[in-house]
């Protein structure tokens, strides 16, 4: 019985060749020396020291500037005080963070977005940091006060920052001064920005180059262009989606209803389908915006709104317009004014619709978070707060060409930094009228709401009263849902 | 069973475990599980609180859900009937003995070999309203104000149709392998009775080839209730204004976006549910209209 249960497998030998049992034997042993032996994931680290794994979304100029800073965490607070931060880049960091920390192997540090802080915090996936700030003397006195706001929900500190931005309006000075004459014809100065949003229309109009057929060759101004803070649009209009004290949206409030018509009337101006056709021609919405196919720097759309990081798309992907032949020619040492003066861009606050209100703007902000269930919570911490030191977080944010979220900046990052208007966006940051991501637990819920009401608003679909009553009436429904939940599970 | 049938049962399933394991652990624990999550307030980070049918009611009242529906079924009409029929045309084109044939079928099919990544990033360029081959060539013949494509709610789930037809290749491919079992005395029989090309294919070929074309028509039923990385890339949150807002993409969103993952389950098995019906009313049809040979 017994040999004939193992008959085929004498049979199966016999037929083989003695050379391709010594390469199948010598492959199954390379095989196991190489596991048994071959590289290990954490051979390279020091071995006395705590490691802490610090996820982040960077790739590329950014990511190199992040790593300079983990180098030096490393080299210096990281050697004395025994700790290693191994950096690990990837994208979609809010749902690999999800993963880890539902999985209950989160990394050490992570690099949320502003958006998906108040909903891992209000789902309780977030270590709170405030006796941690306090122990290493960061408090609201350290941060300008839209970020520190901004790092809090529910009365506890859940973030620091790694690089913040304020966003303003970038315009194009060449075309500014190649239509100075038309622009001075209906009393406007070609040497500044618009002040007001009146003064942005008129601006936009009299730029704007329509054909006879109604076809758009550039545009003056373009809501939609890139339309990344189209949904923000009602903190210029003074606005408020959510009042925290009721936690109700707020939606249909007249000053967003009247951000949302002033989206609307740029469709209703250059015509629906001519928009399209012009948007869909030139957007740098998805895919051409870190390219030099981006609107702005290829002149087709003349005034956009931005961060101060397009300082930097403009000297990698369009160097003309920094009047140099080639990205290396940057001199951050030349003297401020003789850069600007070179430079056929300028930047300035984006226009407030209310009278006395000035400086108004979106402020946000990279996060830098501990998720719940992280080993060395002391240890991440004490790299949260290397990053926001003012000499560590300076020359991050001027590897991003961004602002600083600290109170205190030094002259030479003002003089030396690469957007040669940091000044303009630091004065924003500090603005009172400065506004920060609503701190709502739904926000990625929000956020697709307020895109898609504002699609079928600038696609003129929908009216603005119609389309934001709708979605606060969903809104309201998913939060009030959402609390109810939560309450359930007495958090 | 003797004691031989027994030990070479489990000699065939320790062989087997590796794939039973897999399965169980990756497959059929995560379906049973996801079952349990759609009855229950799930964010992955927190415990499962169950609540019954509760994400299936919330579901049914949603007008985004239902939305997302329609958008799945609106493509799912368009795009399978056209995907089928040109499929099979440019099989029956490919199936005829010319010179360069093999070529001609190398040309169809290696647009399905492309990543989707890339597809997506081809076609972007292709609907370029201002700069694209598409409206270039439609603007040479005379059409001064061609579409948006992408950027138009009306025109973008019609683009996205039209740009499914371009992994057809695969579905050529498995047509060509029925055409080439279609006994040619058939053909032959047809021929003597006077019946000319169009006669011959609807007579003869089509009832030839039917199971063939019910096991494409399966598969493209689950392709196209499926659809979601192409739009996911390109018309990210179902852009302009959710016309292209497919039933996955609200399904990932409630899942990873909106950590609902509760919500999410309970979409997904809806989603089954609604491929199981399909596919089941394609096997009930199938009675009337597959002839297999020797039945």
């Amino acid at each position: 019985m017994r040999s004939t249960a193992f008959a085929p497998v004498r049979i199966i030998y016999v037929g083989v060749s003695p050379l391709k049992v010594i390469v199948a034997v010598s492959l199954a042993i390379a095989a196991l020396l190489l596991l048994a032996l071959g590289p290990r994931a954490d051979e390279d680290l020091p071995k006395d020291r705590v490691v802490i794994d610090y996820w982040e979304k960077w790739t590329g100029n950014e990511e190199l500037g992040i790593r300079d800073a983990v180098d030096d965490f490393n080299r210096t607070v990281g050697a004395e005080k025994h700790i290693y931060v191994r950096y690990v880049s990837t994208s979609t960091i809010n749902l690999k963070t999800l993963m880890a920390t539902a999985a209950g192997v989160p990394p050490d540090v992570a690099g949320l977005w502003d958006n998906n802080l108040v909903q891992f915090a209000s789902l309780d996936a977030l270590e709170p940091l405030d006796d941690l700030a306090t122990q290493h003397g960061i408090d609201e006195s350290t941060y300008m006060p839209v970020y520190w706001k901004g790092c809090h929900w529910n009365g506890h500190l859940y973030s620091l920052i790694s690089t913040p931005a304020t966003i303003a309006m970038f315009y194009n000075t060449k075309i500014f001064h190649e239509n100075a004459d038309r622009l001075r014809a209906v009393g406007l100065d070609p040497d500044r920005a618009p002040r007001s949003i009146d003064e942005l229309d008129a601006y936009a109009k009299v730029l704007d180059d329509i054909g006879p057929d109604g076809h758009i060759s550039r545009a003056g101004y373009l809501p939609l262009e890139p339309g990344w803070y189209i949904t923000d649009t009602f903190m210029w209009f003074g606005g408020s989606i959510w009042d925290q004290k009721t936690e109700k949206f707020t939606l249909t409030d007249p000053k967003v209803v009247n951000a949302f018509k002033w989206v609307q009337s740029y469709s209703r101006r250059l015509g629906k389908d001519a928009m399209n056709e012009f948007r869909g021609g030139v957007s740098g919405g998805a895919t051409n915006w870190a390219s030099p196919q981006n609107p702005f720097l290829t002149s087709s759309v003349v005034m956009i709104q931005q961060g101060p990081w397009m300082a930097n798309h403009i000297l990698n992907y369009n160097p003309a317009m920094d009047g140099l032949k080639s990205a290396n020619e940057e001199n951050l040492q030349e003297p401020l004014e003789q850069r600007r003066k070179r430079i056929q861009w300028a930047a300035a606050p984006f226009p407030s619709a209310v009278p006395g209100v000035n400086d108004a703007c979106y402020a946000p902000f990279d996060t830098l978070v501990i998720p719940k269930g992280c080993k060395h919570i002391k240890e991440a911490f004490e790299f949260i707060a290397f990053i926001n030191r003012q000499d560590v977080m300076e020359k991050l944010c001027n590897a991003h060409s961004k602002n600083s979220p600290l109170r205190k900046v030094s002259a030479d990052f003002l003089e030396h930094h690469k957007n040669p208007y940091i000044d303009v966006f630091e004065k924003l940051a500090a603005s009172p009228n400065a506004q920060s991501v609503p701190q709502i637990p739904i926000m990625p819920e929000v956020g697709d709401e307020l895109n898609n009401a504002a699609q079928s608003i600038a696609l003129l679909q929908a009216q603005p009263e119609d389309a934001l009553r709708e979605a606060q009436v969903r809104l309201q429904a998913k939060y009030d849902d959402f609390m109810q939940k939560r309450r359930a599970r007495n958090q | 069973m003797t004691k031989l049938e027994r030990r070479n049962l489990f000699k065939g399933l320790a062989f087997l475990s590796p794939w039973l394991i897999g399965f169980a652990v990756f497959t059929l624990l995560p379906i049973i599980l996801s079952f349990y999550f759609s009855l229950c307030d799930y964010s992955l980070l927190q415990t499962p609180v169950y609540r019954g049918a509760e994400n299936y009611r919330t579901l049914a009242t949603d007008p985004v859900f239902w939305q997302s529906m329609r958008v799945t079924a609106k493509f799912a009409l368009l795009a399978l009937p056209s995907g089928m029929i040109l499929a099979l045309i440019l099989a029956l084109l490919l199936n005829v003995k010319i010179r360069g044939q093999s070529i001609y079928r190398t040309i169809i099919f290696l647009p399905s070999l492309v990543p989707a990544v890339a597809l997506a990033m081809i076609w972007l360029w292709l609907y370029n309203p201002k700069l694209g081959l598409i409206n270039l060539g439609l603007r040479h013949l005379g059409v001064s104000s061609p579409p948006g494509w992408l950027s138009d709610p009306v025109w973008s789930l019609p683009a996205l149709v039209l740009m499914s037809l371009w992994g057809v290749g695969n579905t050529v491919i498995i047509y060509l392998a029925g055409l080439q079992d279609v006994p040619a005395d058939l053909y032959e029989a047809a021929s003597l009775d006077g019946a000319g090309t169009l006669a011959k294919i609807w007579h003869v070929t089509i009832p030839s080839i039917s199971p063939v074309i019910f096991f494409n028509l399966i598969i493209a039923i689950i392709g196209t209730v499926q659809q979601f990385t192409l739009p996911f890339i390109m018309t990210p949150s179902g852009q302009p204004a959710r016309a292209t807002y497919f039933y996955t993409m609200y399904l990932y969103d409630n899942a990873f976006s909106y950590l609902k993952m509760g919500q999410g389950s309970a979409m997904a098995w809806i989603q089954l549910l609604i491929i199981l019906a399909l596919t089941g009313i394609a096997f009930w049809t199938s009675k009337r209209w597959v002839y297999y040979q020797g039945k």
